[in-house]
């Protein structure tokens, strides 16, 4: 049987189909497995606002020492921090306003580490890189390169008016977005 | 090439070749099966992202894999039909093997590997089946263990080995999921490995009758491995792959409904279709024969039939057409025909 010279644009057309064929397994092979990996819809609460499980009166350092630990907004740990004004305030049986109870998302904007308030230097510290941010969230020292996120906070008076006394007070946690 | 010793295995393939003869295509069964079997380790890998081993997650992973997961219906589906493709395979190309007689001198120990692979993965199946913490899969794994707690003398340590404890519970589920993820394919990589590595060294075994006929083995006609063998198995990978896809989409393997420890065994509760004709031979058998139960008849008697296959190579050592072969082909018709009726009866009833 004598090999028969195959026209070179007939051999090229198959080679190319083949060429595409294999790619095209590829892609539909990849293409689901890649789409697999694709992380699905967080599960956590999409929550806009949230009543803190803290009241003003109970932001103090426990028997250890150890300030009141975040708390689940929106799936981040949300730090409550009461100003030292704000603390001043509430020993002397005045008011609050509204700047003395700060939120923060206590993610530090360095490396995820989570955050903590230390009430004796009046700042907030994040133990993995010594990073430091003052009451408002501004980062003063160490590696953090933005200050904290931070959320709207509103306090509350429950019951009738003139029911609660300073300290009482509802925490509303928001964010805008 | 040099520095990684790549010559070798090009010397290797180079050499490697495949006889031609009628039954040439049940060559194809072993690669059908290895490429199989490398579906599973992608597609398990792939499941292990997102599946959680426990009794109170288990099941809703599972769940959120099928509905949640982009395409996770799809890689779950074709791991389970996989699977079960993977197990017809390895009985046909155990069957296949017997019927070449494969396993003569001195290519004994490739079929002890096989054999010991072809376990090996139904171990796979049993400890996979029960995975997704549905009811089906809780009452086939009580029922399989209890069988396992039927061996004489060792049944009840057996027991305890298999379950973690007295009853199926979630060290249990933790026990077959480290089974299936960690300790078997430890295990089938190990055999796996001497296995091919015999299957190079002694090359393709030729039948006797072929070879005869021929005039010697050297003599009977033959193709290269690579490409012309390559080629004609990756088309029946290509097959496989669109098998898969086809069953996949059609037939999503279903996930049922939770497991509940407490409630009773729903109705229907059946092992995967490749443990029914054990499990059919034990509903059929009287509750106590001679005084023994039948559990343990039933156990003895499979075990038995296991040992013999195992030994095949060492009890099947007369000529090509001589009495012990043909007492023996009388004896593998006759199994495989009791496989096929017990599975086909207990499918149907």
């Amino acid at each position: 049987m004598a090999e028969m010279p195959e026209p070179s644009s007939r051999r090229r057309w198959l080679l190319h189909s083949l060429q595409a064929s294999i790619a095209a397994t590829l892609a539909a092979l990849f293409y689901p497995v890649v789409r697999f990996l694709r992380p699905r819809e967080a599960t956590t609460s999409g929550a806009l606002e949230v009543v803190a499980p803290y009241t003003p009166s109970q932001l103090k350092p426990d028997s250890e020492g150890h300030w009141p630990r975040p708390f689940n907004f929106g799936g981040k740990p949300c730090l409550l921090v009461l100003t030292p004004d704000g603390a001043k305030r509430l020993a002397t049986g005045q008011n609050l306003l509204d700047g003395d109870v700060k939120a923060f998302n206590a993610i530090c904007t360095h490396l995820d580490c989570t955050v903590e308030y230390r009430p004796e230097q009046a700042d907030i510290f994040c133990n993995c890189h010594n990073g430091v941010y003052d009451v408002n969230g501004t980062n003063v020292s160490g590696p953090p390169p933005r200050p904290l996120d931070k959320y709207k906070v509103t306090l509350r008076k429950p019951g009738k008016p003139g029911d609660a006394r300073p300290g009482q007070e509802e925490i509303v946690v928001s964010r805008t977005t | 090439m040099e520095r990684l010793g790549l010559d070798g295995l090009q010397a290797l393939a180079a050499k490697k070749r495949v006889p031609i003869h009628r039954t040439t295509i049940f060559y194809f069964l072993g690669g059908m099966a290895l490429f199989l079997f490398a579906i599973q380790v992608i597609t398990g890998a792939l499941l292990s992202l997102y599946y959680k081993p426990s009794p109170d997650q288990a099941f809703e992973s599972v769940r959120a894999i099928m509905t949640e997961v982009d395409y996770g219906w799809l890689i779950r589906s074709i791991h389970s039909w996989s699977a079960n493709l993977l197990i017809g395979v390895l009985f046909l190309h155990l069957l296949t093997t017997y019927i070449m007689r494969a396993y003569r001198r001195p290519r004994e120990v490739t079929w002890i590997t096989g054999v010991l692979l072809l376990v090996v993965f139904l171990a796979f199946g049993f400890s996979g089946y029960l995975l997704p913490w549905n009811k089906l899969a809780f009452s086939a794994t009580r029922v399989g263990t209890a069988i396992v707690g039927a061996v004489p003398l060792v049944g009840e340590q057996l027991l305890l080995l298999a379950r973690s404890g007295k009853e199926v519970t979630g060290d249990t589920l933790a026990r077959f999921y480290s089974l299936h993820v960690v300790i078997l394919p430890i295990v089938t990589f190990a055999i796996l490995g001497v296995h091919l590595f015999l299957v190079q060294k002694h090359g393709m075994s030729v039948p006797q009758g072929v070879a005869e006929r021929c005039g010697g083995e050297d003599k009977v006609p033959s193709m290269p491995f690579v490409p012309d063998f390559l080629v004609r198995d990756m088309v029946g990978w290509y097959l496989a792959l669109g098998i898969l896809a086809v069953l996949a989409a059609l037939y999503p393997w279903e996930l049922g409904e939770k497991a509940d420890p407490m409630a009773s065994t729903p109705e229907g509760t059946k092992p995967e279709w490749y443990f029914l004709f054990m499990f059919q031979t034990l509903k059929k058998v009287p509750e106590e024969v001679w005084g023994i139960r039948n559990a343990v008849l039933v156990v003895l008697f499979f075990a038995f039939v296991g040992l013999v296959v195992v030994l095949m190579p060492f009890l099947d050592r007369g000529a090509p057409r001589g009495r012990i072969r043909r007492a023996f082909n009388v004896l593998a018709a006759a199994a495989v025909i009791f496989f096929i009726v017990m599975t086909a009866w207990g499918l149907w009833e």
